[in-house]
C-alpha cells in the first residue's frame, strides 16, 4: 500500500476517492448518451495509459499502437466467432498475440538500435502491413469486416461480455482503474526507475549497468499486452472490426492524443487528457450543430488541441497538479 | 444533465424512472413533470427522425450528398399525402465510435426512428444502439451482408448487399452486350488497392465464374488511390491487348485514367465500372465530352417510375447542377419508409412503427425493382441494380430493360472522334 499511496498528499487521496466514487455511481444519474461518451473517455484513458507506459515511462515512441489493440481485438473475436471461446479465456490469447507482435517490433527496433522517430516509423510500418494482411484473410472477414453476433440483451452476460452498455462501462472503468494501479506500482518499482533512466539518458543508463534491451523489451511487452486487453473490450463492445479502421495510423494517433494533451510521462495525464478531449469533441459537435456548420468541429477541435500543446507543452496534468498542490516528484519523474 | 432527462423518448421512461428513484425524490418530480409531455408529443406531433450521416471526416462529401435526399423529401411527402417528419441531424464524423454516441444522443433527445449511415462500420454500431433501445433504424446505404443477419427486430435495410450488387452487375453487363450485338473477349481489370477496391476485386473474382461471362480478365492491375500518375498502369493494360476496361475506382483516379486513355490514344470498346467515380458529377464536369461513354453498374433508380420523375424535378429545383444519384435515392427512400410506416401505424410508438415497417409494401418508389418490402431479416431482397451510361453530361439508364430509358451507346465512341 505504501508503494501505491506513499507520498500522495491526503487531499490528493481524497480527490481521487471522490472521482472514483463519482465514476462508480455515474451510470445511475446520467443519460445513456452521456454514458456512451464516458465509455469512450475511459477507453481512451485506458489505452492512453498503455501507450504512456512505453513512451512516457520508458521513452520508446510508438505511433502504431492501434496494431496491438487491433491484434487483441481480432484474436479474441476470431476465437469467439470460430470456436465459441469467450472473452475471458480469449483475453489470454489476445494478450499473448499482442505481446508476441510487440516483442517482434521491439526486438527488431532494439536489437538493431533503431531509435526515436525511426522506431516510431517501424511501429507504423507493422501496423500498416498488418492492416494489409488482415485485408486478405477471409477467415477474419477481410475487407468486408468481421462481425461478432449481436443480440438484444436486457440481461447482463458477463461471461460472454454480452449485455447492456452499463456492463461495458463498469468493465472499462475497472480496466482503467487497474491500469492506473499497475502504472503506479511499476513507476515506483526498480523497473520503473530503470525505464525512467533509459528515457532520460540511454547512454548514461547503460553506463551504470541498466540492461537496455531487456528493460525496453519489458516495456513494449507490458504496453502491448495492456493494449491487447483493450482490443478485447473494443471487439465485444462495438461488435465489428474493419482492418482499415482498426489498424490505421489515424486510429493510433486518436489513441495517443489524450495522453499528449494530458501529459506524457505522468500518471494521470492519459486520464485527464481523455476526460478533456472527448467531451470537448462532443461539446464542439453540439455547437456546430447549433450553428449548422458541419465539419467545422474538426477545425476548432484542432485549434483547441494546438492551443493546449502550444501553451502547456508538458501537458495539462503537471500544470493542474501544481495548482492542486499535489506532489509532482512522485508522479512520472517529476515533470513540471 | 436534467436537460438530457427532459429529452429522453417516452419508451425509455421506465429506465429513467428506476435511475431517478435512486437519484432522489427531486429528480423523480422533475421526470414526472416532463415525461407526460414527451409522450403527448410523441403520439400527436410529427415523427422525429434522427438522420445519422458522415457529415464531416473522410466521408463528408458523401454524407452531405445524402443530405440532399433529406432536404428534398418534405415537399414530395406532402404531395404524396404522407405525414410530416421532424428531422434531427447527427454527424457520425465518419467514425463508428462517434456514430454510436450520436445515435445515443439523438435517441436521448427524442428521436423515434433512426436513418443512416452510409458506411457499414458506422451502421453496425448504430444498429446495436437502435436494437437495444427498441428504436426502428432504417438503413439508407450499407452493403455488408452481416448487418441484417444478426436477428435484429428493429433494423431494416433498403439497400442491396454486396453480393447482390456484384451479381446484378454481371447480369446487366450481359444484357448490355446482348443489346449492343457484341461483347469484349478480354478485359484489363484496373482497381484501387484500398479497402473498397480490394473487397471488390475479391468479390469479382468469386462471383464472375458463376455468370459465364463472354470475356476473360487479361490482367489485374492495382494502384494506389492517391496516385498522381497512372500512365504506367494504363500502358500495362493497353499492352495486354484487352478490348475493354473493367474498373473499380474512386473519383480522382477515374479522371486520371480517362486522361491517360486519351493521351495514350487508346479507346477501348467499353469502360465497365463496378464502383463510384465514373458517373459522378465532378467527373462529368471535369472531363466534358471525354466523360461520355463509360458504363457504371450501381444501385440506382428506375427513371420511368412516377416518383423518380418527381424526385428528379425536386432535386433539379433545389440543386440545378446535381444529377440524381444513389446517395439521394436511398436516403430519400429510407425517409419514405419512415413516413409510410408512421402513417400506417398512426403512432410514433417504436414497436408500432417497427411492426408497420415490417409490413411495408411500397410499389410507387424510386429505386430499381418491384418496390420496397422487407423480408423476415429486415432486408429488402427484391432490389435490383442498374447499368447507367454517361451521355452529354447526363446519366441514362440502359439496363435492366424494364427500368431503362435509353439504349446503350455501344461500343463506346472513340476519344479522338468526339470533336
Amino acid at each position: 500500500m505504501s508503494r501505491l499511496f506513499g507520498g500522495v498528499p491526503i487531499h490528493g487521496l481524497a480527490m481521487l476517492a471522490v472521482c472514483a466514487f463519482i465514476l462508480v455511481v455515474a451510470p445511475y444519474f446520467i443519460s445513456d448518451y452521456v454514458l456512451s461518451v464516458l465509455i469512450i473517455v475511459l477507453y481512451f484513458a485506458y489505452v492512453g495509459q498503455a501507450w504512456n507506459l512505453m513512451i512516457g515511462f520508458a521513452g520508446q515512441l510508438s505511433l502504431g499502437h492501434a496494431l496491438f489493440v487491433g491484434v487483441g481485438a481480432y484474436t479474441s473475436a476470431a476465437l469467439f466467432i470460430h470456436f465459441g471461446i469467450g472473452p475471458w479465456v480469449g483475453v489470454f490469447a489476445a494478450v499473448a498475440a499482442s505481446v508476441l507482435i510487440g516483442s517482434v517490433v521491439g526486438y527488431l527496433g532494439f536489437r538493431f538500435s533503431i531509435r526515436g522517430v525511426y522506431f516510431a516509423l517501424l511501429t507504423i510500418a507493422f501496423a500498416e502491413f498488418t492492416n494489409i494482411i488482415v485485408d486478405h484473410i477471409r477467415w477474419l472477414g477481410g475487407t468486408e469486416g468481421f462481425f461478432l453476433p449481436v443480440s438484444n440483451r436486457e440481461t447482463i452476460d458477463l461471461l460472454n461480455l454480452r449485455g447492456s452498455q452499463v456492463m461495458f462501462y463498469y468493465v472499462i472503468l475497472a480496466l482503467t482503474g487497474a491500469a492506473l494501479v499497475l502504472c503506479r506500482l511499476l513507476l515506483n518499482s526498480k523497473l520503473g526507475l530503470y525505464w525512467q533512466a533509459i528515457r532520460e539518458d540511454q547512454e548514461s543508463a547503460e553506463a551504470i549497468g541498466v540492461h537496455l534491451f531487456r528493460y525496453k523489451m519489458i516495456a513494449v511487452a507490458i504496453s502491448s499486452g495492456l493494449s491487447g486487453i483493450a482490443g478485447v473490450w473494443y471487439a465485444f463492445y462495438y461488435n465489428n472490426l474493419f482492418p482499415e479502421t482498426t489498424f490505421s495510423t489515424g486510429k493510433s494517433i486518436e489513441l495517443i492524443l489524450g495522453t499528449v494533451v494530458g501529459g506524457v510521462g505522468t500518471l494521470f495525464g492519459p486520464i485527464l487528457g481523455a476526460f478533456i478531449l472527448t467531451p470537448l469533441g462532443e461539446l464542439l459537435t453540439h455547437l456546430t450543430e447549433e450553428f449548422k456548420l458541419d465539419g467545422i468541429k474538426q477545425f476548432f477541435w484542432g485549434l483547441c488541441v494546438a492551443g493546449i500543446v502550444l501553451f502547456r507543452p508538458a501537458g495539462l496534468w503537471p500544470w493542474i497538479s501544481g495548482l492542486l498542490g499535489l506532489d509532482q516528484r512522485r508522479d512520472g519523474g517529476g515533470k513540471p | 444533465m436534467s436537460r438530457n432527462l427532459h429529452k429522453r423518448p417516452a419508451r425509455a421512461g421506465s429506465r429513467i424512472s428506476r435511475r431517478t428513484f435512486t437519484a432522489g425524490v427531486g429528480a423523480v418530480g422533475l421526470l414526472a413533470g416532463t415525461a407526460p409531455f414527451n409522450i403527448l408529443r410523441a403520439q400527436g406531433g410529427a415523427l422525429k427522425v434522427g438522420v445519422l450521416l458522415p457529415r464531416s471526416g473522410v466521408q463528408a462529401g458523401i454524407g452531405q450528398d445524402c443530405q440532399r435526399g433529406v432536404e428534398i423529401a418534405p415537399g414530395i411527402f406532402k404531395d404524396l399525402g404522407l405525414p410530416n417528419l421532424t428531422i434531427m441531424n447527427g454527424d457520425t464524423e465518419s467514425n463508428p465510435q462517434i456514430a454510436r454516441a450520436q445515435a445515443e444522443k439523438l435517441i436521448n433527445e427524442g428521436a423515434q426512428l433512426l436513418v443512416g449511415a452510409f458506411d457499414s462500420g458506422q451502421t453496425t454500431t448504430i444498429a446495436q444502439v437502435a436494437e437495444q433501445k427498441g428504436i426502428p433504424f432504417v438503413i439508407n446505404i450499407a452493403a455488408a451482408p452481416p448487418i441484417t443477419e444478426q436477428g435484429y427486430k428493429f433494423v431494416f435495410r433498403n439497400f442491396p448487399t454486396a453480393p447482390t450488387i456484384l451479381g446484378d452487375a454481371f447480369a446487366n453487363q450481359k444484357e448490355v452486350f446482348e443489346s449492343g450485338g457484341s461483347a469484349p473477349k478480354s478485359v484489363a481489370f484496373l482497381h484501387v488497392n484500398d479497402t473498397f477496391g480490394t473487397a471488390m476485386q475479391k468479390g469479382i473474382d468469386a462471383v464472375m465464374p458463376k455468370f459465364n461471362m463472354p470475356y476473360k480478365i487479361a490482367d489485374t492491375i492495382s494502384y494506389d488511390p492517391k496516385a498522381r500518375d497512372l500512365s504506367v498502369e494504363v500502358a500495362k493494360a493497353k499492352a495486354t491487348g484487352a478490348e475493354a476496361l473493367l474498373v473499380v475506382s474512386r473519383l480522382n483516379d477515374a479522371i486520371l485514367l480517362t486522361r491517360e486513355l486519351v493521351k495514350q490514344r487508346w479507346s477501348p470498346m467499353a469502360v465497365l465500372s463496378m464502383g463510384p467515380g465514373w458517373y459522378e458529377d465532378q467527373y462529368l464536369k471535369t472531363l466534358g465530352k471525354l466523360s461520355d461513354g463509360p458504363l457504371s453498374f450501381v444501385p440506382w433508380y428506375d427513371p420511368n417510375k412516377k416518383l423518380s420523375k418527381q424526385l428528379e424535378a425536386a432535386l433539379k429545383k433545389a440543386h440545378p447542377d446535381v444529377n440524381l444519384n444513389t446517395n439521394h435515392i436511398y436516403t430519400f427512400e429510407a425517409l419514405l419508409v419512415a413516413a409510410d410506416a408512421f402513417k400506417r401505424a398512426g403512432s410514433a410508438d417504436p414497436r408500432a412503427l417497427a411492426d408497420a415497417i415490417r409490413k411495408t409494401n411500397i410499389t410507387e418508389n424510386v429505386s430499381t425493382g418491384p418496390g420496397i418490402q422487407f423480408n423476415e431479416k429486415g432486408q429488402n431482397d427484391k432490389l435490383k441494380n442498374s447499368a447507367i451510361q454517361n451521355r452529354d453530361g447526363k446519366l441514362v439508364t440502359v439496363a435492366p430493360k424494364a427500368a431503362s430509358n435509353a439504349k446503350a451507346e455501344w461500343p463506346m465512341k472513340p476519344y479522338d472522334k468526339r470533336g
